[in-house]
């Protein structure tokens, strides 16, 4: 990601605008009165402009504080629910499938982090501005909530003539909260005494590694789970558990810690690999074969992985991102119940036929003299292939649906074969991948053919926060190739490809996809051959990952537009084809520049997922916002559970747009 | 003499001057796929509109557009008519809404999103700091959760009763939404239309006439305050004397009848000539383009494919409005007719009523509980949402945008302007901003887009937009495809217009900037 | 050696001892329009093997189009240009062979700046000469060492001078074999003090006998190393001979005066 010479990042349509990072001036700190007048109190104006600011927002604050905490909301509901919104009527006895899932996403996550993450540190003067606010939040949260309403022997609310909430006085509410107090000074004092036991100089340059505070902060909170008695609430196959009081379940506890143990452990084990590379390049660097490096001192403290390192280890860690959806859908999501006896009689013969015979031909369409041949013997397998699903359309003769997915991948192994004529390496290569594919497509099938072991009480095994992730991922996943195609189209001098291409983005684009998805999910059933159905989640996604490809292409064309005329004409004087000089020249470019309006439509594709619940399909906000049966208690409670749907979504989401911002930071800081 | 190369240069020295076969023709292959992926698009298209035609006889659904007239009995929650009395009316019910509440929603998320936006670039850090978590907060969460959250806390609010506020018989606010004076389209509107289009001509011509006459003479000649006193004039005028065009119904009303007339081998004959005409243009500006000073015209293989395709796809134009869907002519002869059926009934004699008329809101009981009477306009609790919802999360986009296009300005731009001793405020407003606007409009042009499709997610809390209504009509009628039509057709619709405005601002400011 | 008239076939070569060598660039009659502007009008012109041509003319005269033409970035519309007895038509075979056959290094150096150096020369060898990545890393290798930056082998292009970022390109023009290198103003976006070391490299190319044609303005790099100057303005060849001839006795008032302003 730090190349030091990219082409300027584009204003592409969508794009945020590039903020050049401002590296602060570094001048002492000041003392936090004087902070407070220089800062907030300059001069009238400024003055006016504070005190409008802080009303502002303590109004909002309060607004807040006191929804949270008033008397009426029952987060009881939230907390009972919490599994439900997660991954809805999810089996009890089968749930070690879904910790399987989030600890394979943990491995990736911790040895992709220890690989990748430049995470440098936090000054202690930082840290203590945090915790500062934090003291500071926390008691002008104290003193503007209003008062808690009073309450009778019985725990009701005491009301008066007129019908009003009784509250208690302003001095008694004070006192009620000496807890909040207390953590209130105990985080100013904290903050006061960092600061005055370190001087400026060392304020500034002392740095707490952000790994701690990444990895601490979910220690002590999964520590705390076995000390502090946060009570434990449920409710499993129409059953409430509700024993305030108590530690939290052991099903909860257990596998959150090892989740976290997971994490640190492959964290550690990415990060040695790391290590050992930069090691290893920095030996090969002093070696005196080249001249002195002239990078200059890098006052990065993060040593950059040298490029090309671990490059095997770096590939495999994203294919497995790249594959480990699928894997996790279908195998631990589903645990499907293979027929063995099918597998053995036709699968693994058909694949092992399809293997064979489709690397034979390629073999064939790679010889250095295939040339023109080649190429028409691969529009034929096209033509061949696509004539397979027509007669499926119409019915002619019936074959296997992987079959014909087979023939579409030889056709397009076939198409791509003039690239990798030639040479037996690369032959080998070509012929490699199409056997990887043909084992992937017939594993696939199989599992997909096979019913599922998983017996939920409702038809819809997932719900929740899990349909929403995976309708995301997959939709990112499936419209990312869509869109980079579109985007070609678009940019391609042939006028049908580019006229095509930018109806179909600009009609997209046009209409809201709310439409879209009320198309997929109600109408679409019109347009298919009798026997042939769409899972209701499947024509989900297919109207996101549609909706999704449009605008990603505007996004991949902004970097295209962003790549000099020259690079295609280098690319075509020393000889490249069209797909080696796209492949290899063009996309890599104009991915780098696109790469933060794309994290952006990540995000919007996320926050999108949410129109789910519009269409019928019980995804997060869904499960959040209906009334569950059996649970007349918590009848009405929908603003909490909403609150914490935002928090969830908020949080995701901005976590994404801060790594985008650094990512952007990063880009602009190679271009120096 | 061995060497290969030789051997092959030798072969290939005895090709010179001929073609190469075709497969091996870069023009020819490259047309070839292009053809190809539009025969197979198009076959794509073709096979799942005959499977969706056969699905629909299959159920004695008709692909046709008859719910337009028909009364379907719907009803509608809110908007110009809550009992449509034909399912086209409905939709349109539907159209207006979301226009009033897109427009509406335009006007003030640009307001906030440019305080906003401002606020965050301020030298005051709390305010900065203030803006800041206003739009990470709001650009992060998902927009219907906003909505739904707005409509959850709305309907807190109290019920409606008798004398209720804030301003009894003016505003009131209630779990049930806002009821405030409605000011409506009333009969003479169309006559009075009439009348100010006149005006508009009339104060044009004068416009030009005065500011021509200004030009040449160099005299303040007040071109605009003339040309708005004459629509004000008319418009003043007209309030009372257009009962006066009543006359032109009848001439639209035989216009209607003509065009309905109109036999459909004629329309498809305009058709099929047009599609011709646009072919024949489309090629005789390419040749121009390609002529030489010596009047010789030089074309590559490429440039020919171009012409004979766009011969083509003129001929396929014409074999489609003729041969494939004979009924697509006289559906647009029927419905123009219908249209200008509808506008001159607009118009007659017994018009004679104000063309803009108003009422107060009221409160009615008609069973237990007090409810709004339909002589306000009463924006419902959903209508509140979605327009909080929209305004909010738009402006939060709309200020991160004007932040970067105002960081886009050279730091040179406020220095100079400084310099030469401009204050903050007039600098801000005379030089940095009219810069910024260049890089700001067009995603804010984008960001309305946004906006206006954002509408349609009122569907969640049931407010009538169009998309809602929509839903409902096709619910009764099992239309879908065709309300799918006509929302994607509203929705372009939308998008063109907005796009227009936006460039012609973009255009203009590039024209200031010379 | 004689003087050459300014119109018809400026192919006609200056000594018998070139004459008698092999055509390499064959140009016929070549017409090449952009819209209606005609940018090369009847342009022929022969350029045999290991020739050195430098192509001299004012900006604008189309020396940049006809040098693209010959390697078929650009499409002529009438005429022939047949490059190692290959006719340059829309047949993909020949514009394939024509490409690894003709090196073109451009104004702008075009490297790849998210490749390596060493990744830029090797790229084109592995996949389209079809080389193993040892062979052609070690291709590479002895070409950087040959324009003299062997120790830049793993920097990024935007880590190099431009001097050294035109070498790099004319490496990796070279790591095709290719049996004619054009080169479209190599130097014109230099720093005086990086030229040199540009047309060193240059120099060291043609003494080596590769067929070379060159646009440029460096009017001390045609005396020295030319065997011929062809001069054009105006989509037109005005003028053919040699550098002596040229300098000293043009034959053309245009001529004339453009090395009037030039020199
Ligand atoms: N792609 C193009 N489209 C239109 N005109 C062009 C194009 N390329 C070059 N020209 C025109 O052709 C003429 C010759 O250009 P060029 O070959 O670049 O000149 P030179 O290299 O001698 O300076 C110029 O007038 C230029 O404007
Ligand atoms: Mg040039």
């Amino acid at each position: 990601m730090t190349d030091p010479m990219l082409p300027p990042a584009s204003t592409a349509m969508g794009a945020e605008p590039v903020i050049p990072a401002a590296s602060p001036p570094d001048r002492p700190s000041l003392p936090p009165g004087r902070w407070i007048r220089e800062n907030l109190f300059p001069n009238t104006r400024n003055s006016i402009l504070t005190i409008f600011a802080i009303l502002i927002a303590l109004f909002a604050y309060r607004g807040l504080l006191n929804f949270m905490f008033s008397e009426e909301r029952s987060w009881i509901a939230v907390r009972t629910n919490l599994r439900l919104m997660f991954t809805q009527a999810y089996p009890e006895h089968q749930y070690i499938r879904v910790w399987v899932t989030v600890g394979t996403i943990m491995v990736l996550a911790g040895v992709s982090a220890g690989i990748w993450a430049r995470w440098g540190g936090v000054t202690v003067k930082r840290l203590m501005g945090w915790l500062m606010s934090g003291g500071v939040l926390t008691a002008a949260g104290v003193l503007v909530r209003e008062p808690s309403v009073l309450t009778d022997a019985a725990g009701e609310s005491v009301r008066d003539d007129a019908g009003e909430l009784v509250r208690e006085s302003f001095a008694a509410a004070m006192a009620d909260r000496w807890v909040w107090w207390a953590i209130a000074i105990a985080l100013l004092a904290l903050g006061l005494v960092l600061w005055t036991s370190l001087d400026d100089l060392r304020r500034r340059t002392i740095e707490i590694p952000v790994a701690w505070l990444i990895f601490g902060l979910p220690a002590l909170l999964v520590a705390s789970t076995w000390v502090v008695r946060y009570g434990h609430y449920g409710f499993t196959e129409g059953e409430f558990i509700a024993e305030p009081g108590q530690l939290v379940a052991m099903t909860t506890r257990v596998p959150w810690t090892f989740m976290w143990l997971i994490l640190v452990a492959s964290f550690a084990l990415g990060r040695a690999a790391r290590d050992r590379a930069i090691a290893s390049a920095q030996a090969a660097e002093e070696t005196p074969n080249g001249g002195p490096s002239d990078e200059g001192a890098d006052d990065d403290a993060v040593p950059e992985l040298p490029r090309g390192a671990l490059a095997r280890t770096r590939t495999s860690v994203n294919l497995l991102w790249v594959l480990s959806p699928f894997f996790l859908y279908w195998v631990v999501m589903r645990d499907p119940e293979i027929d063995y006896a099918h597998v053995f009689s036709t699968m693994l013969p058909m694949g092992l036929a399809f293997g064979a015979a489709g690397a034979a031909v390629l073999w064939l369409l790679t010889r250095s003299d295939a040339g023109e041949v080649g190429r028409l013997a691969a529009i034929g397998l096209l033509l061949l292939a696509a004539f397979h699903w027509v007669a499926a359309y119409f019915g002619w003769y019936s074959m296997l649906q992987v079959a014909r997915i087979a023939f579409l991948l030889l056709a397009v192994a076939g198409l791509l074969a003039p690239n990798f004529a030639g040479v037996a390496a690369q032959r080998r290569r070509l012929v490699g991948a199409w056997l990887f594919m043909v084992l992937i497509a017939f594993y696939g099938a199989t599992v997909i053919n096979s019913p599922s072991t998983v017996e939920t009480p409702t038809d819809m095994f997932i719900g929740g926060f899990s349909v929403t992730l995976l309708v995301s991922v997959l939709t990112i996943m499936l419209s990312f190739p869509i869109g980079v195609l579109l985007a070609l189209a678009r940019t391609s001098r042939q006028p049908i490809f580019r006229v095509l291409s930018t109806i179909y983005i600009e009609v997209i684009r046009g209409v809201p996809l709310i439409t879209l998805l009320l198309f997929f999910s109600g109408v679409l059933p019109l347009f298919l051959p009798d026997g042939m159905e769409l899972a209701e989640l499947a024509a989900a996604i297919l109207g996101y990952t549609l909706f999704s490809a449009a605008y990603l292409a505007e996004n991949v064309r902004g970097g295209l537009q962003s790549i000099r005329r020259g690079q295609y004409e280098a690319a075509d004087a020393v000889g490249l084809t069209t797909t080696q000089r796209t492949g290899f020249i063009v996309l890599p470019q104009s991915l780098r520049v696109s790469i933060p309006p794309l994290v952006g439509q990540v995000i919007a594709t996320f926050k999108e997922t949410s129109l789910l619940a519009i269409i019928g399909l019980f995804d997060f906000l869904r499960m959040a916002n209906s009334v569950i049966p059996n649970q007349s208690q918590f009848l009405g409670v929908r603003r909490e559970n909403l609150l914490f749907v935002s928090v969830v979504y908020w949080v995701v989401a901005f976590a994404m747009s801060k790594y985008s911002q650094r990512l952007e930071q990063r880009v602009g800081l190679g271009q120096r | 003499m061995s060497d290969p190369r030789e051997a092959a240069r030798d072969a290939s020295l005895s090709a010179l001057g001929t073609r190469p076969p075709f497969y091996r023709d870069a023009t020819v292959v490259r047309w070839i796929a292009q053809v190809g992926t539009l025969i197979l698009v198009l076959a794509a298209m073709w096979f799942l509109a005959t499977e969706a035609g056969d699905s629909l006889r299959a159920r004695g659904a008709n692909i046709d557009f008859d719910f337009i007239s028909d009364y379907i009995g719907i009803q509608v929650g809110s908007g110009i008519d809550t009992n449509p009395d034909s399912g086209g009316r409905a939709l349109w019910v539907g159209m207006v809404n979301t226009i009033r509440m897109a427009a509406a929603g335009i006007a003030l998320a640009s307001v906030i999103g440019v305080l906003v936006g401002l606020a965050r670039l301020s030298s005051n850090w709390p305010l900065r700091r203030l803006a800041g978590v206003y739009v990470e907060a709001l650009r992060n969460i998902p927009l219907l959760v906003q909505i739904l959250v707005y409509a959850a806390v709305l309907a807190t609010l109290p019920n409606v009763s008798f004398g209720m506020g804030p301003i009894s018989g003016w505003i009131h606010v209630s779990n049930k939404g806002l009821s405030i004076p409605r000011v409506f389209v009333a009969d003479g509107f169309y006559q009075w239309a009439v009348i100010m289009l006149i005006g508009a001509v009339v104060a044009r011509i004068t416009y030009r006439r005065l500011a021509e006459q200004r030009e040449q003479t160099g005299a303040q000649t007040n071109a605009g305050a003339w040309a708005t006193g004459i629509v004000a004039v008319f418009a003043i005028v007209g309030w009372w004397v257009h009962p006066i065009f009543g006359w032109l119904g009848s001439p639209l009303g035989s216009l209607a009848d003509g065009v309905g007339a109109i036999p459909q081998g004629v329309v498809q004959l305009i058709a099929a000539l047009a599609a011709l005409a646009v072919a024949v243009w489309w090629i005789r500006r390419f040749l121009a383009q390609h002529r030489t000073p010596a009047g010789l015209t030089r074309l590559t293989d490429d440039d020919w494919f171009r012409m004979i395709f766009a011969v083509v796809a003129a001929a396929i134009v014409v074999l489609f409005v003729t041969v494939l869907w004979p009924g697509l002519s006289s559906w647009v002869v029927n419905s123009s007719s219908d249209g200008l059926g509808v506008l001159a009934d607009k118009f007659g004699n017994g018009r004679t009523g104000p063309p803009i008329d108003a009422m107060r809101p009221d409160i009615v009981q008609p069973g237990n509980f007090a409810n709004y009477g339909p002589a306000g306009l009463n924006l419902s609790i959903g209508f509140a949402a979605v327009y909080f919802g929209v305004v909010f999360y738009t402006a939060a986009f709309i200020a991160e945008i004007v932040r970067g296009g105002i960081l886009a300005v050279p730091k040179g731009q406020s220095e100079a302007a400084q310099a030469v001793g401009l204050r903050r405020s007039t600098a801000l407003r005379r030089v940095i901003l009219p810069q910024a606007l260049r890089v700001i409009l067009p995603p804010v042009g984008n960001q309305y887009l946004n906006l206006t499709k954002n509408t349609s997610l009122a569907i969640a809390v049931g407010y009538s937009d169009l998309v809602q209504i929509g839903q409902t009509v096709y619910n009764q009628t099992g239309k879908t495809l065709q309300v799918m039509a006509v929302w994607m057709l509203f929705y372009l619709a939308c998008s063109l217009t907005i796009s227009a405005v936006v460039n012609f601002f973009n255009i203009r400011m590039r024209i200031v900037e010379r | 050696m004689s003087t050459q008239p300014a119109h018809g076939d400026a192919t006609i070569a200056v000594s018998d001892e070139l004459a008698a060598r092999d055509d390499m660039i064959v140009c016929r009659e070549v017409d090449k329009w952009f819209g209606d502007f005609q940018a090369l009008s009847g342009i022929s012109a022969t350029i045999k093997e290991q020739e050195i041509v430098v192509v001299l003319g004012p900006s604008g005269s189309g020396k940049s189009t006809w040098i693209r033409c010959i390697n078929r970035l650009e499409a002529h519309q009438s005429g022939q240009i047949i490059v190692d007895g290959i006719e340059l038509t829309n047949d993909l075979r020949n514009i394939e062979k024509i490409r690894s056959e003709v090196g073109m290094v451009f104004q702008q150096f075009n490297l790849f700046p998210h490749l390596t150096v060493l990744d830029n020369i090797t790229l084109a060898p592995i996949w389209v000469r079809k080389k193993s990545r040892p062979e052609a890393e070690e291709l590479a290798e002895s070409l950087l060492e040959r324009v003299g930056i062997p120790e830049q082998a793993q920097k990024f292009p935007g880590q190099l001078s431009g001097g050294q970022q035109q070498r790099v390109a004319i490496a990796r023009a070279l790591a095709m074999e290719p049996r004619v290198m054009l080169f479209d103003e190599p130097t014109s976006a230099l720093d005086p003090e990086m030229i040199k070391e540009v047309l060193d490299v240059m120099e060291e190319l043609a003494r080596s006998g590769m067929t070379m044609m060159v646009v440029t303005h460096e009017m001390g790099f045609a005396r020295e190393v030319a065997d011929r100057i062809i001069f054009m303005e105006e989509g037109e060849i005005v003028e053919v001979g040699t550098p002596h001839h040229f300098f000293t006795e043009p034959a053309e008032e245009r001529t004339k005066l453009f090395l009037s302003q030039v020199l």
